[in-house]
């Protein structure tokens, strides 16, 4: 019984808004974590790099952890994928010859997620070619020998085009988690006249200063130069 | 005399004749139940709550409805409220006092009986609704919350903001619905009855027109309910929905069903004046309204002022004026007749002189905007949104519109028509209202019907009568298909040059001018000559265009059409016949001194019940005789 | 009193039947008064179209003061004009002006199909509500209408839910063709009161399977439902629907369910 309440629960279309909401909150969170460890580049080459190692030190706790971290993404987007696919398919043959939105509903931001969204993906994709697993420098730091991502980051950040694309990146994300964050909440069942407008600009506020973080960060990186 | 008015009113004292009928009603086995088929027409609060019922209790039903969903049916827009007499505000209702109310209210020309089962099963309707989720309006002890209507001066009115109605339907249509999954329902959409089969003289099935395809449709059944509502549409301009007709009832009369008291239409006072001769409708504002609302016209002819630079002095409150006791919430014939009485004293308001303002500004100013906001809000906005203007900050212009028609299909007791088997509940019989309707009693007579009475009696009619099988094969469902085929075609055939709407307003316009209102023996003779002319004219020079084979919105108009015109001339000749003012029906002939209906109980205190007699010949007009046993025949005032 | 002025262009689309390929067809229509509703002005251009013995363009309409939610249309793209709390059938001219184009379409979804011309087909609604938009109380068995009290602010929520119109306008305008807005409507004012609570996990857990399988789309919370629907339902509704079935998809028990 268990198993086919949550089957019912995986197959339905609030079940998968759940699972899409609570894996874009806890990505949500991953990029509250990540921007956090970008601000240390602001601190000089060794705390960040040092930061790089004690995370790599954490050895196969590290793997479950970005295996998680991989899985929670792939759900997001998969059953984004599908659900946006169901979408299209709901308006059925025939598409409006002339659809507006009265401008109190739909927002760019809501419209855009679909494409923000896999904007985000390219990123991803690309941001783990470029960095995680770009150029491998050592350097050594208090005695240890460690990977310099320090220099892989701002070596990268040296091209305007990478920076322009990642400010633009990080652009979609706030667009993204702008409508997304509030969204997840609404999805969860977690709106209500009194509490929603907070939630609402808690949203817009997470959305700036992450988005506005990481993109400050870059072109920072490109002006302070190798 | 060829038919039998037995209105099989149960003996002994009038608050133990339904008991006791009850008791002395046949029942049906449970298991038995299912072997019977019933056909219910129209799913507003009679045929949605009977449709709904019946299915809890056993039985197949067949239920059909012109929209596209049950829950459209034009019940639905009821706004103010449902009556029972619950006295919970400990201000001196009773049972008693709302059968009262109600044989006052129509104006002593409804049957005592029926009127008194209909306040002892009020209160069942209000726990009922309640128990299906119906959101009423609640006060902050979660206590149900009353207001009061016109015609009462108890607060009985339960209440759903300013959608009773469609709360109340919503939750029978929930009851249908989940006896559609059971499949114990079968909901038939967009479906519009054609005619009425009988067999062996029983009512046996319905020939009906699925709107889509335009095909024809037989459904057999053991009995007939027939739940379809007013026949206000009649005056083109009413605040009906556009579909709601009378051509169900009216073909069940041509089959000899006898239809009753047609001349008893309920103009109701609240309404947004017409504005132009493209208008399609009239919208109604809540009576509920007049319980802070206050009317009144200038003193002065053509007074040019705005409403808000006329001083209190140079203002004529007259319903307060003319009946200090009721004041604003004089009942729905008296309210109306007395702004047509300003209005033809040229005191009419607005850019046609013919509204009349009801004023929130005291109200206003002693309740405070939210409060009024509060309790009229939401129709306020749909005043605002029609006529542009801002109920609050300038009166609202009303004027009197068709509203009901409280005569119908006559019906026993048992709510049988003069067909054996062929029930009718609802506004679409002529039961409960006598000469005039209460406000908030139309949703509790639909239920009362649909939930609490057909039950019993229908139960009883199927026990009691030998049903022999049918099918669709049977030569009467060819026959009536016939019929209806060819009038179709017929109307398809004429290829004439006046639009099917063209026809219908002129049809409106003699019918406003001649049996609205106010009547007068020479206007009704008019209104028969000019319908008659109007009939013929209809059938030579119609245009429908199209065809049978699909979605054919002229078509459905026009056979609508056809049948309002022969209605028509049958309410005029109701109207010249009944040679008395009573309730909606004003003759200027009869009036007292200051002009108040003057009835005249000694010559027309009965129902006029009509026998179709063929096409070229004249209907017979039959009596009921209603007999006063409880309540004293007064004359009714409000004053 | 006369009619009025102004001319319109309209582009209306025409499909025969369900089967047939519709598309959009250009009409003039004269002498339109601004007090006019928008259905009266159809209706001036569909007697120009019978005294030229053309077939009617096919629109639902019914009580047209806003209530039975037969009236539907995309004018301009958006459902019922787009205006705020108003029906197609409360829109009036005067929100026009003389010479203005208007697209006029049927409401769009994969679940409602055209049945004819601007005519669609909602009875994938009425499938949603028997699959539990109701209470089971059988005529005859309630309690006295106060035995159960509810606060105000309850009852009152539970009627800002249930004065949906099933008009479908929030399917029409989502970008998704959801028919979350009135399925939770539903479902949270059924939850809301205390009668309705019994069958609530129930009612979440059918309601929810049976829109689906409707063809309806999910919701993305652009809550452009809430923008166009006529009688104001706030997407909160959406909300306590999501936690309702959340609570239902894994708490809820009964040996007879068959799945």
């Amino acid at each position: 019984m268990i198993t086919s309440a949550v089957n019912h629960y995986y197959r339905s279309s609030i079940g998968r808004k759940h699972l899409v909401a609570l894996t874009g909150l806890l990505l949500c969170g991953f990029l509250v974590g990540h921007l956090s460890g970008n601000f240390l580049l602001l601190m000089g080459p060794d705390a960040f790099n040092l930061y790089g190692h004690r995370l790599f030190s954490l050895g196969a706790a590290l793997y479950v952890i970005e295996g998680g971290l991989g899985l929670v993404f792939l759900v997001h987007l998969g059953l984004a994928l599908r659900l946006t696919f169901e979408n299209y398919r709901a308006r059925g043959n025939q598409k409006y010859a002339a659809k507006k939105n009265t401008g109190r509903g739909t927002t760019f931001m809501s419209w855009s997620m679909p494409w923000t969204g896999l904007v985000l993906l390219v990123f991803t994709i690309l941001h783990l070619i470029n960095l995680k697993f770009g150029p491998y420098y050592t350097t050594s730091v208090e005695g240890i020998e460690m990977r310099d991502l320090y220099r892989v980051t701002m070596e990268y950040f040296q091209d305007p085009l990478h920076v322009a694309w990642y400010v633009f990146a990080m652009i979609c994300a706030a667009l993204h988690t702008a409508h997304g964050v509030a969204s997840a909440f609404q999805s969860l069942g977690l709106n209500h006249g009194r509490y929603y407008p907070k939630i609402k600009a808690f949203s817009y506020i997470y959305a700036v200063l992450v988005g506005g973080g990481f993109a400050f960060i870059s072109v920072w990186a490109h002006f302070q130069g190798v | 005399m060829s038919i039998k008015l037995d209105s099989k009113i149960p003996q002994g004292p009038l608050s133990e004749k339904w008991e006791k009928h009850k008791f002395d009603s046949k029942l049906i086995n449970p298991a038995n139940k299912r072997k019977f088929t019933v056909i219910v027409v129209g799913t507003g609060l009679a045929g949605g709550s009977a449709a709904a019922t019946l299915a809890e209790l056993g039985y197949n039903v067949l239920s059909f409805c012109i929209q596209d969903s049950p829950r459209r049916a034009h019940s639905i827009a009821a706004q103010g409220g449902i009556n029972a007499a619950k006295n919970y505000p400990n201000d001196g209702d009773s049972i008693k006092r709302l059968f009262y109310d109600t044989v006052k209210g129509g104006d002593y020309r409804a049957r005592e009986a029926n009127v008194y089962r209909l306040a002892q099963v009020s209160n069942n309707i209000i726990d009922q609704m309640v128990a299906q989720g119906v959101p009423f309006a609640r006060e902050y002890g979660g206590y149900l919350d009353n207001r009061s209507f016109g015609g009462a001066q108890v607060s009985r009115t339960f209440y759903a903001r300013g959608q009773t109605g469609q709360q109340l339907l919503l939750g029978a249509y929930s009851g249908m619905m989940k006896m559609v999954a059971k499949g114990k329902i079968k909901q038939f959409n967009r479906r519009e009855m054609m005619d009425l089969v009988t067999i062996n003289g029983k009512a046996r099935g319905i020939i009906v027109r699925n709107l889509i395809t335009g095909e024809l449709e037989r459904y057999a059944a053991d009995a007939v309910l027939l739940c379809t509502g007013g026949y206000g549409n009649v005056f083109y301009l009413s605040t009906n929905a556009k579909a709601s007709n009378a051509s169900a009832a009216w073909r069940c009369y041509k089959k000899g069903a006898a239809f009753a008291n047609p001349c008893f239409t309920q103009i109701h006072p609240t309404c947004i004046p017409v504005h132009g001769d493209y208008q399609s409708k009239l919208t109604l504002m809540s009576e509920s309204l007049r319980n802070d609302g206050r009317v009144w016209v200038p003193k002065k002819k053509d007074d040019s002022r705005k409403p808000a630079d006329i001083p209190d002095e140079e203002r004529d409150y007259y319903l307060e004026r003319v009946y200090p006791s009721f004041g604003n919430l004089a009942p729905r014939d008296v309210s109306s007749r007395q702004a047509k009485f300003r209005c033809d004293e040229g005191l009419g308001v607005g850019p046609t002189k013919q509204a009349v303002y009801l004023d929130f500004r005291d109200a206003i100013k002693r309740d405070g905007l939210e409060t009024i906001a509060g309790r009229y809000g939401n129709l306020f906005e749909m005043y605002e949104r029609i006529t542009g203007d801002d109920p609050y900050k300038t009166p609202m212009m009303i004027y009197p519109a068709v509203h009901y028609t409280m005569g119908g299909l006559w019906v026993d007791y048992n709510l049988m028509s003069t067909i054996p088997g062929l029930h009718v509940l609802g506004e679409a019989n002529f039961s409960d209202h006598g000469a005039n309707r209460l406000g908030a009693s139309a949703l509790m007579q639909g239920l009362a019907d649909g939930y609490f009475v057909i039950p019993y009696t229908l139960g009883h009619y199927l026990a009691s009568t030998p049903l022999e099988k049918v099918t669709t094969d049977d030569n009467a469902f060819k026959d009536a298909e016939q019929a209806v085929m060819l009038q179709t075609s017929k109307l398809l055939g004429v290829n004439g040059k006046r639009t099917v709407d063209d026809f219908h307003k002129a049809l409106g316009h003699t019918m406003w001018d001649h049996v609205g209102m106010s009547r007068n023996e020479a206007g009704l003779k008019k209104a028969i000559h000019d319908i008659r002319n109007l009939r013929e004219e209809f059938w030579q020079d119609v245009n429908v265009p199209g065809d049978t084979g699909n979605f054919n919105l002229e078509l459905h108009k026009a056979t609508r059409l056809a049948d309002f015109l022969e209605l028509g001339e049958l309410m005029a000749l109701d109207a010249l016949e009944r040679r008395e003012s009573c309730g909606g029906h004003f003759r200027e002939e009869y009036q007292t001194e200051d002009n108040e209906a003057k009835r005249d109980d000694e010559n027309f205190a009965h129902a006029a019940v009509w026998e179709y007699t063929g096409a070229n010949s004249s209907p017979i007009r039959h009596q009921e005789e209603l007999q006063f046993e409880n309540v004293k025949l007064a004359t009714r005032s409000y004053k | 009193m006369a009619s009025g002025n102004m001319s319109l262009n309209l582009k209306i689309w025409r499909q025969k039947s369900g089967e047939d390929q519709g598309k959009l067809v250009d009409y003039q229509v004269q002498n339109v008064s601004p007090d006019m509703s928008f259905l009266e002005m159809i209706d001036v251009l569909n007697e120009q179209l019978v005294r030229k013995g053309e077939d009617t363009i096919a629109f639902d309409h019914d009580c047209r003061e806003g209530i039975c939610g037969m009236c539907s249309m995309m004018i301009d793209g958006k459902a019922h004009g787009g205006f705020k709390n108003t029906t197609t059938c409360q829109v009036h001219m005067r929100h026009y002006k003389d010479g203005d184009t208007i697209v006029i379409e049927p409401f769009r979804a994969r679940a409602f199909p055209v049945i004819k011309d601007l005519t669609v087909d909602r009875t994938a609604i009425d499938k949603v509500m028997m699959a539990g938009g109701y209470i089971t109380a059988s005529t005859g068995n309630a309690q006295d209408g106060n035995a159960v009290l509810i606060p105000k602010p309850i009852a009152d929520e539970a009627m800002d839910a249930a004065a949906c119109i099933a008009c479908g306008a929030c399917v029409a305008s989502c970008p998704n063709s959801s028919g979350m807005l009135f399925m939770g409507a539903k479902i949270s004012q059924l939850a809301l009161l205390p009668q309705g609570k019994p069958e609530s996990p129930k009612r979440a857990l059918n309601m929810v399977q049976t829109h689906d399988n409707l063809g309806f789309g999910n919701c993305s919370t652009h809550a452009e439902c809430e923008a166009t629907c006529p009688k104001g339902i706030s997407i909160e509704h959406i909300a306590r629907m999501n936690r309702e079935y959340l609570k239902a998809a894994f708490t809820y028990y009964d040996k007879k369910r068959s799945e």
